[in-house]
């Protein structure tokens, strides 16, 4: 066979059918990796003072950790387009800038045992987490990170998570300057020859 | 190599609208064409386009390695002297590519000819990947086509495996995916490359190109101020080189597809420097630079064609001292080369040019352009192939 064996057509769809922008794709997949070899005990907090009370961090470092914990929910949280949806899966949601619907954070994992190192907050990181409450599905009242991996039951004091979850993400630092692509491309499409009313298509070829 | 009629599949829109496929029709044309399509033999397949084009994608890396090595070439292929060192670099470093689509004239039998090498920022990708490959699914489902009907395009298979290798060889980097602002056919494209690259298990970003912002330690920032490690860009390198950021290539520490190297292919100088290290290759077209033009002397007809353009602007033909212009458009400062002129296949009313797919150096699949012009430019159509 001179062609691709399969394609997955459930991930390739794309249309109105689809209403939700991004959302929990592993529910019910990362349940399993739970176990795996490479665990770690966090402990979730929802306040600064719950993080000061409850975590090796002090009330500076929770702070930044619990900035640090939201502007990671504006980025990666689970986005719908529409409220109800939302509601359905979450309970508490707010609009987002952007127009989109999100969750409202739960609280944010903190390592139960945080080396020197990791407790400087720059280089630690801080995963918010969500309380799924679907009436009905079998992760009711399960907290779930931004992706869907499934932490526990809300409400005990410590988990048992993957150490991946905990992972540090990419570097954030502050843009001083914008626009410095684009000029060639914007000079050539002011030209208006060829049969294409408004210029080039686009910059392939 | 035949050209078939076919029905459409009934309400194929609706399918397109499923899939999210928003350009099959652009200012009012028809992009996507599936009224017919060319069936081919497994032969024609193997033979005279799978085997020339992995055949000819070694020959461009050998011009690449001997146009790095040379001062005089580079200036050939307009690679501004501040950039020589990055272009350089990622060739030493081997830093790994991605994907590519040679053109090619071919009508079924002979040699197919090398137009030209699309290295650096192909497009079309998402339509012979995937909507192609649907297509011919469907009309097997439905009865249209025979159930042996193959197709050579494993296209999408190959750039999963292939992201699923660049994920090893990047590791511990998130990978952002970049086009410009108002091109749906762009971002479509792009589109479909992160979701190759999701398929792989990587995790991946988009900005557009004019958004891209740097802090002032000169690393490159998406909108989210997250630092840019590993870009994929749909934006030509000759582009970005002449562009404000461009003096930061370098110094950032970004891995970029398609790699910096890859400048040397997408360029039009890359045929008269074929033709120089592989005279009388069956699969090139005699092919010279503008100072060479006393060695084309018994060639009657030579097209003309600018150092950087895309989508088929600004080709002339030149027969003696007549220039005949066949396109227009914004390309030609940086100057020519010239290539014997060889006419596409007509087949009907149309002219068709073949596209050869490889991921990274292995031959992938195949898309078939059709314009009512003999040079195909950015409107002309998209068919559909079969293997039978």
């Amino acid at each position: 066979m001179k062609r691709t064996k399969t394609i997955n057509l459930a991930r390739m769809r794309k249309g109105r059918g689809a209403s939700f922008v991004l959302r929990p794709l592993a529910i019910g997949v990362a349940a399993a990796l739970v176990g795996c070899s490479s665990d770690e005990e966090v402990k979730v907090v929802s306040s600064v003072e719950d993080c000061v009370n409850n975590t090796q961090l002090d009330e500076a470092q929770c702070e930044a950790a619990y900035q640090r914990a939201l502007e990671e929910a504006e980025r990666t949280g689970p986005k719908y387009a529409n409220l109800s949806q939302c509601e359905t899966e979450f309970g508490s949601c707010r609009e987002t800038s952007s127009g989109f619907w999100m969750p409202l954070m739960t609280g944010f994992m903190v390592a139960s045992l945080l080396d020197n190192d990791r407790r400087h907050y720059s280089s630690g990181y801080y995963n918010p987490v969500y309380r799924y409450s679907a009436s009905g599905s079998r992760y009711y009242d399960r907290l779930m990170t931004a992706d869907g991996q499934v932490i526990g039951r809300y409400g005990k004091s410590s988990y048992t998570v993957d150490k991946s979850a905990m992972d540090p993400k990419p570097k954030v630092t502050k843009t001083v300057s914008r626009g410095g692509f684009g000029s060639v491309a914007s000079a050539k499409s002011s030209w208006g020859g060829g049969r294409s009313s408004s210029g080039s298509r686009g910059w392939g070829g | 190599m035949l050209r078939l009629p076919i029905g459409e599949r009934p309400r194929w829109q609706e399918r397109a609208q499923e899939f999210g496929f928003h350009f099959h029709t652009m200012y009012g044309e028809p992009y996507w064409d599936e009224s017919a399509y060319y069936q081919f033999s497994l032969e024609q397949v193997e033979k005279h386009i799978e085997e020339p084009t992995e055949e000819i994608h070694q020959m461009c890396l050998d011009v690449v390695a001997k146009v790095l090595e040379d001062e005089e070439l580079l200036r050939r292929f307009c690679i501004p002297e501040q950039h020589w060192d990055f272009v350089r670099n990622s060739w030493k470093n081997g830093d790994p590519s991605l994907y590519s689509r040679l053109d090619f004239a071919y009508c079924g039998q002979g040699p197919a000819k090398l137009y030209e090498n699309n290295a650096d920022t192909p497009t079309s990708l998402y339509e012979t990947g995937f909507w192609q490959w649907l297509w011919l699914q469907d009309n097997v489902d439905r009865r249209a086509l025979p159930l042996q009907s193959d197709q050579f395009n494993s296209l999408q298979e190959k750039l999963v495996n292939r992201f699923l290798d660049l994920q090893f060889l990047t590791p511990g980097r998130e990978l952002h995916f970049a086009c410009c602002k108002d091109t749906e056919e762009d971002r479509g494209t792009v589109q479909y490359l992160q979701d190759c690259a999701s398929e792989a298990g990587i995790t991946s970003h988009f900005v557009f190109m004019e958004d891209i912002g740097c802090d002032t330690d000169g690393f490159f920032t998406d909108m989210q101020d997250q630092v840019i490690t590993w870009m994929f860009k749909l934006y030509p390198w000759e582009f970005m080189f002449r562009e404000e950021f461009g003096s930061l290539l370098g110094t950032n520490n970004v891995r970029w597809l398609e790699p910096p190297w890859k400048a040397i292919l997408s360029n039009k100088a890359l045929l008269p420097m074929l033709w120089k290290l592989f005279p009388g290759h069956p699969n090139l077209l005699p092919s010279f630079f503008e100072d060479e033009l006393h060695k084309a002397a018994e060639i009657t007809e030579l097209v003309k064609k600018p150092i950087f353009s895309r989508e088929g602007a600004n080709i002339s033909i030149v027969r003696g001292g007549d220039v005949q212009s066949l396109s227009g458009g914004p390309y030609g400062e940086e100057g020519f080369v010239f290539q014997a002129m060889h006419p596409l296949p007509k087949f009907g009313k149309n002219y068709t040019l073949i596209g050869s797919w490889l991921v990274d150096d292995m031959a992938a699949g195949m898309s078939i352009r059709e314009d009512g012009n003999i040079v195909t430019q950015d409107m002309s159509r998209y068919l559909p192939h079969i293997i039978l």
